[in-house]
């Protein structure tokens, strides 16, 4: 058990080192090149909790079978409602709630589940902490909320590169109304 | 080197296993390795294998192996598992799942995951050996943002000395068979027009066919042969007829609906030698729900297509649901039967339809000879016309048809039974030639559907284009259910707590199927009655098959719950909710 033990604090302070330095070269990192989009931790929360499985990586939603999803490009939502929305999900509709406990250990829109009956929103397949519905409700307002028709650059901001998923975005319309505005011009 | 001492080793014991059959002269030299067209034709004939996708070009899934029978079945047991891949997600899927068949030549298995790996693998001696695994690196989120149902793979052909296989963003990859590295691979499909590949491909006389899905996306859908020598299309007919074809006057709108009609082939056809003629199925009109933005007919949608297998040029065809607003596909597998009628033999094309109505058309001529419901409720017909098969309230005058129910532009839901996931789905048949019964996995379904009036601006590259969406406030169930098919009559009805989503095996005396709560079943052929059981904890999502290796029969199943149930309906069937994604092969043996 003591040898155990030991072991055991030795290995913590060994991880404690290497997070330090981690955090020490990451600091440096970011110093030297572009900084990091703060709502990076956002999509990264939109991606793992699959709200792109409706909404998709756009979030304009749509008509399919999973049935209507909301555009959050054109939502009227508030941050703080977006937020409310995560965490209890809409009742009378497939989106889920996210919060461990929402409808029996905490309110949601001043129901329980005995309230909601069968207007009870699905349990989603992930929860989330508060702190990532606060991220997501962030990446959501900053990159999607009012946005028009998705674009090339938000598809590659979204997925990278390394995926053909973009390609459908590089509109043939480009070059032909730079020709235009060529032409303008001269 | 060690891989390369297992080759040499296993040349060698081919070499030995050639040199005795060429002495004992039972069989072909050649039979061992080389899969030709002749192969194919009689691939009845090595009973112990399993060459085709439906295990024969008739599409019967029927094993005359009977070793494992009515009598032993009892004391079926694992003889051995193996953990496949393929289960991460992409685009707006969070997991692949299994729906393949897996192909056993020489006691060498060949198993696909959802993202298109095959796995090769030594089934002899009582175990499992991978032998190589060809990642095709299929994009996920390419593909995987435009799959309606799943990341799914049904399993590959086998050519030659090649393993083909389709990919999600809509390869044909040809792969060595002995190394496991890939030879060629050819672009079919275009995931940025909508399209996907699902299906494992046919061969028929050194061409590959292939199907496409995507009619929820506004694709136009079709069926293409790849020559497997030089790897050129050699032709490639739209299931959706274009200006001045045959068939193009039953789209009777002003905006071209045609371009974006659906008719997708998702599911693997069948093939009459005799005639030369391939059979394959065609899926639902697009939009799905909303037939108002689509009136006419709406031809080849949800049809039975007969096509000149050199050619590709259409025969004949049947049309199931005119001017469908129910997205009931008819892409299901036409199983080939000859039994005899009134009047001598028939030779009979019998389908299953997502409608709940089973068809026996004669597949000399494309035309109805019986149908009946296969699912104990349907409500959106009255019934189907004795003589002509087509639902009582169709009138082909009208440019929009009315059913008994029919999803429309003025209510705002409609109940519909069967649901549109169908009375039955992909997941094949099975028909017994001895006892001339065709079983059926059967989805008793009901569900609602709610249409959007759909308008040409709504149409976008690889964006959803159903005109509406359905939900699931039914509770959802299953059955085995047999035709006889000397009469058209059911002859019994096995009903399970859930709906079949994997499809069916026969043998002389037994039935194997599966339920997504994750038991594999065998019941007795006759009486439908439920001989065995054995969980596997993960949802069967696929179908069972069977094979020989060194003498003794097994029986193989890929297990993993995936496709479009545990997204799209799971509401209906909610104790499914806790089955967990998985990706395992189970083989049985006495």
């Amino acid at each position: 058990m003591k040898i155990s033990r030991i072991y055991l604090a030795a290995l913590i302070a060994v991880s404690c080192m290497v997070a330090t330095l981690i955090s020490i070269s990451g600091a440096a990192f970011s110093q030297s090149a572009t900084p990091a989009d703060p709502t990076d931790a956002g999509k990264h929360v939109f991606q793992r909790a699959n709200c792109m499985g409706c909404h998709k990586w756009h979030g304009n939603g749509g008509g399919g079978y999973g049935g209507d999803a909301l555009s959050l490009r054109q939502t009227q939502l508030t941050r703080e409602q977006i937020v409310e929305t995560v965490s209890c999900g809409r009742p009378g509709t497939g989106m889920p709630f996210f919060v461990r406990g929402s409808y029996d250990a905490t309110k949601c829109y001043d129901m329980l589940r005995k309230d909601a009956g069968d207007q009870m929103p699905p349990e989603a397949n992930v929860f989330l902490r508060p702190s990532e519905i606060e991220a997501v409700a962030d990446y959501v307002i900053a990159h999607i909320k009012g946005k028009g028709e998705p674009t090339y650059d938000e598809c590659t901001a979204f997925f990278g590169n390394g995926s053909r998923v973009c390609n459908v975005y590089k509109t043939e319309a480009k070059p032909a109304e730079a020709e235009q505005a060529k032409k303008a011009a001269q | 080197m060690k891989r390369n001492a297992r080759i040499l080793r296993r040349a060698n014991l081919f070499a030995t296993a050639v040199a005795i059959a060429g002495l004992v002269g039972t069989i072909p030299a050649l039979a061992a390795d080389e899969v030709t067209q002749d192969r194919l034709l009689n691939a009845d004939k090595e009973a112990g294998n399993w060459l085709l996708h439906h295990k024969n070009y008739s599409a019967h899934r029927f094993s005359s192996l009977h070793e494992i029978n009515r009598d032993t079945v009892k004391n079926l047991k694992v003889a051995w598992t193996m953990h496949l891949g393929g289960v991460e997600g992409g685009g707006i899927w969070t997991h692949g799942g299994l729906e393949g068949t897996p192909i056993v030549e020489n006691g060498f298995m060949y198993v696909t995951d959802g993202w298109g790996s095959v796995y090769k693998i030594d089934a002899h001696g009582g175990k499992g050996t991978l032998l190589w695994k060809m990642d095709p690196k299929t994009d996920h989120d390419w593909a995987g943002a435009v799959a309606c149902c799943g990341v799914d793979n049904r399993g590959v052909a086998l050519w030659g000395d090649l393993v083909v296989s389709h990919t999600l963003d809509g390869r044909l990859i040809a792969t060595n068979k002995e190394t496991g590295q890939v030879a060629w691979q050819r672009q079919v499909a275009d995931p940025d027009k909508g399209e996907v590949i699902t299906g494992a491909p046919l061969i028929v006389k050194d061409m590959a066919i292939t199907g496409v899905a995507g009619a929820e996306y506004g694709i136009r859908g079709w069926i293409a042969a790849t020559d497997l020598k030089t790897q050129k299309e050699v032709w490639r007919t739209y299931t959706i007829p274009g200006k001045g074809e045959p068939g193009h006057e039953t789209w009777k709108d002003d905006k071209n609906a045609a371009a974006t009609g659906g008719g997708s082939t998702w599911v693997t056809g069948s093939y009459d030698p005799a005639t030369d003629t391939i059979i394959w199925g065609v899926g639902n009109p697009g939009p799905d729900w909303d037939n108002a933005y689509r009136p006419g007919d709406n031809l080849y949608t949800d049809s039975s297509l007969a096509l000149d297998a050199t050619t590709g040029k259409i025969k004949w065809h049947y049309q199931h649901t005119p001017n469908d607003p129910y997205d009931y596909d008819s892409v299901a597998e036409n199983v080939l039967v000859d039994v005899p009628g009134k009047n001598g033999p028939q030779k009979l094309a019998l389908e299953a339809d997502r409608n709940g109505f089973a068809y026996a058309i004669d597949r000399t001529t494309g035309k109805f000879v019986w149908g009946l419901p296969f699912v104990k409720k349907v409500t959106w017909t009255k019934g189907i016309d004795p003589e002509s098969g087509k639902p009582v309230e169709y009138d082909p005058k009208k440019p929009v048809q009315t059913y008994a129910v029919t999803p429309n532009r003025t209510d705002k839901t409609t109940d519909i039974c069967p649901g549109n996931m169908g009375g039955k789905n992909w997941p094949p048949t099975a028909y017994n030639p001895d006892l001339k019964l065709w079983y059926i996995p059967v989805i008793e379904s009901c569900n609602r559907i709610t249409p959007e009036a759909m308008t040409p601006d709504k149409i976008k590259p690889r964006e959803f284009f159903t005109g509406g969406g359905p939900s699931q406030p039914f509770k959802i169930t299953g059955s085995v259910t047999a035709i006889d098919v000397t009469t058209g009559k059911i002859a019994g009805k096995a009903e399970m707590p859930y709906p079949n989503l994997g499809g069916i095996l026969a043998t002389p005396d037994l039935v194997f199927s599966g339920q997504p709560s994750g038991e594999v079943l065998a019941l007795d052929g006759k009486t439908l009655q439920k001989l065995w059981e054995f969980n596997t904890g993960g949802g069967v999502n696929a179908p069972p098959m069977t094979f020989t290796v060194d003498g003794k029969q097994y029986v193989a199943i890929l297990v993993g719950l995936g496709g479009a149930w545990d997204k799209w309906f799971i509401d209906s069937t909610p104790e499914l909710k806790k089955m967990q994604p998985g990706s395992m092969l189970y083989v049985f043996s006495l």
